[in-house]
């Protein structure tokens, strides 16, 4: 009896319109992988990704980006990311056109993919992050941090000031232990005295030097410059690189007009970011405004951080940030004059 | 004949896997899909021996395998208590179990922050998070089991004059038993899923830093690999389990043996 059973349980072979639903089935899944392996862009389109903190927060909530891009027949799709990692593997997967994220990211998206490109940069904010330790802490200096805990966000731009401060002070890097935590999670262990010391950013930064009174042991300056940068992807720049020139030229207005407006800008952003206006505003005032192409010196600066990561082992391989800069079609013309 | 009959089982199950192996890395080498975003089974399997051989694998498998265990044991522990409690003792379960349930409900991320708060970053916060992970299931397992027990049976041992000791282990325990061990096994899977979050926690070492690891630097192949490493990881676990606890229901006559 029991060996019936499987039989009894089996569906008999159908002639009927079984087929023709498998086919569609087929063809629905290929359709879908077919999407997800390219995702879509409308023709007249730029799909740009953003962080609650920045310039393309200010530029989104002014619609003035759309309007500039209006006559182009343009339209402007926004999504938002909680970090510079899966906004840039957003880019190098071809889900969005544009995006910014600080230094350390880009290193690793380069590495991962050669479509990669830095359309632009802000200039250094070395005073927009720090390591930080409790007021009452008896560490006083850098090289008083060997053999402490110190938190941080792995492979972030905190990582190699970090790097740099402990190379100055003449710490071994494994003479200190690390606590890879995320900003929230490493603010909770700070708080608790878990940590001895955390390296941060803005507006993170602001925020914990007015909540816990802690002191700033070393920040940015002479170490890292902390930049911010534009970011696109070669097949992007390659087909539409006036929508990213009109993009660079929205941005630097929005810059403009908030260095001369910096509590408006903190009032704007406070909600979004969740940290009071008036933090904000100590946080705004250490950022620096403009946009402007990738110069020499900015390619050395981010090329210092691309070995200093390769150096650790977090890199797989050496790269030359050089090979992932793109050059403007008005400044290329210009170059080519140049060498006539 | 049965082992013949187990095995060819255990084959059809590796012939979904391996199929969908071996048709995206064709569809990777003749150009049909992008091998970047998913990584072909040959990049993936290197990425796999790669971290085998400098001893990597194992020092992340170790690591989560311990925080897991721990935290399964200190979950189940307390599931089965307050289960049995809550289930016996009306007031309790009045007093108590609506909390629970809506506890229940708060995802493992939500815990992180208030658990560095309470109990910093060492490995006292990772395995609590694992237990409480574990806990629901066996609760809520142990909990229903034992309210839904057939009252006839309960009757049938007081017409036998079983005392409270006996009505407990000769039918309350064999009634109780298989919904126990479903929730067992539901918070051994649970207690792999809470793990991941547990290694946000600080953690420089273990399958969940391994993934998060890998999406924070764009190593694709590291992120499957540390969800392959999961996955066989994971069932190894079940397995164990499953070998341990069958014969606590060796007794059962299930339709699932005649199929």
């Amino acid at each position: 009896m029991t060996d019936r059973m499987p039989r009894a349980l089996a569906l008999p072979p159908s002639d009927g319109p079984a087929p023709n639903r498998r086919l569609l089935l087929s063809a629905g899944l290929g359709l879908a992988a077919a999407a997800m392996l390219r995702p879509a862009r409308a023709a007249g389109s730029i799909r740009i990704g953003y962080q609650k903190y920045g310039s393309l927060v200010l530029l989104k909530g002014r619609g003035s980006l759309e309007t500039a891009l209006q006559p182009l027949g343009v339209t402007v799709a926004w999504s938002e990311f909680p970090s510079g990692p899966p906004l840039l593997e957003a880019l190098n997967a071809g889900a969005i056109d544009f995006g910014s994220a600080g230094e350390a990211p880009p290193i690793f998206a380069q590495a991962a993919s050669p479509e990669l490109r830095y359309v632009a940069t802000e200039p250094p904010a070395p005073r927009g992050e720090a390591i930080l330790v409790p007021k009452d802490s008896p560490v006083r200096s850098v090289a008083d941090l060997r053999g402490k805990t110190i938190a941080l966000n792995k492979g972030s731009n905190v990582h190699f000031l970090l790097v740099r401060a402990l190379a100055q002070a003449g710490v071994p890097y494994d003479g200190v232990k690390l606590a890879f935590l995320a900003p929230a999670d490493a603010n909770a262990a700070f708080v608790r005295g878990s940590v001895d010391a955390w390296a941060i950013w803005d507006p993170y930064l602001a925020a914990a030097e007015r909540a816990t009174g802690a002191r700033v042991l070393a920040d940015g300056q002479g170490l890292a410059p902390n930049r911010q940068f534009y970011l696109s992807r070669r097949g992007f720049t390659d087909s539409s690189p006036e929508i990213v020139s009109a993009v660079l030229k929205a941005i630097g207005e929005v810059d403009a007009w908030a260095e001369g407006h910096a509590d408006a800008v903190a009032a704007e952003l406070a909600p979004a970011v969740g940290i009071p206006a008036p933090v904000l505003g100590v946080a705004l005032g250490r950022l620096s405004y403009g946009v402007a192409p990738l110069d020499a010196a900015a390619v050395a600066d981010q090329q210092k951080v691309a070995d200093a990561f390769h150096g650790l082992g977090l890199l797989p391989r050496p790269i030359r940030v050089a090979d992932a800069v793109w050059t403007q079609p008005e400044r290329r013309a210009e170059n080519r004059a140049e060498t006539r | 004949m049965p082992l013949l009959r187990r095995g060819g089982r255990a084959g059809l199950g590796l012939l979904l896997p391996l199929v969908a192996a071996i048709g995206w890395e064709i569809a990777v080498a003749t150009g049909a899909a992008s091998g970047r975003l998913l990584p072909p089974p040959s990049r993936i399997g290197a990425t796999l021996w790669e971290l085998a051989v400098s001893g990597d694998l194992w020092l992340h498998v170790e690591a989560t395998l311990v925080r897991v265990g721990l935290g399964f044991l200190c979950g189940a522990a307390a599931g089965i208590i307050a289960g049995a409690l809550v289930a016996t003792i009306p007031l309790l379960r009045w007093l108590v179990d609506p909390s629970l349930q809506a506890l229940r409900a708060v995802p493992s991320l939500a815990w992180v922050p208030l658990f560095i708060l309470w109990f910093g970053i060492l490995e006292t916060p990772k395995v609590l998070l694992i237990a409480v992970g574990v806990f629901f299931p066996v609760y809520v397992g142990v909990s229903g089991a034992i309210a839904s027990v057939d009252r006839k049976l309960v009757e049938v041992g007081r017409i036998f004059r079983l005392s409270r000791l006996a009505l407990a282990r000769r039918i309350l325990l064999p009634a109780v038993l298989p919904a126990t061990l479903v929730g067992l096994r539901t918070g051994l899977g649970l207690g792999f899923l809470f793990v991941v979050a547990a290694e946000l926690m600080g953690a420089s070492e273990g399958l969940g830093y391994l993934l998060v690891d890998g999406q924070q630097f764009s190593k694709p192949d590291q992120i499957v690999a540390a969800i392959i490493a999961f996955a066989l990881v994971g069932k190894a676990a079940d397995m164990a389990l499953l070998t341990l606890t069958r014969p606590l229901t060796r007794w059962q006559d299930t339709v699932r043996d005649s199929l």
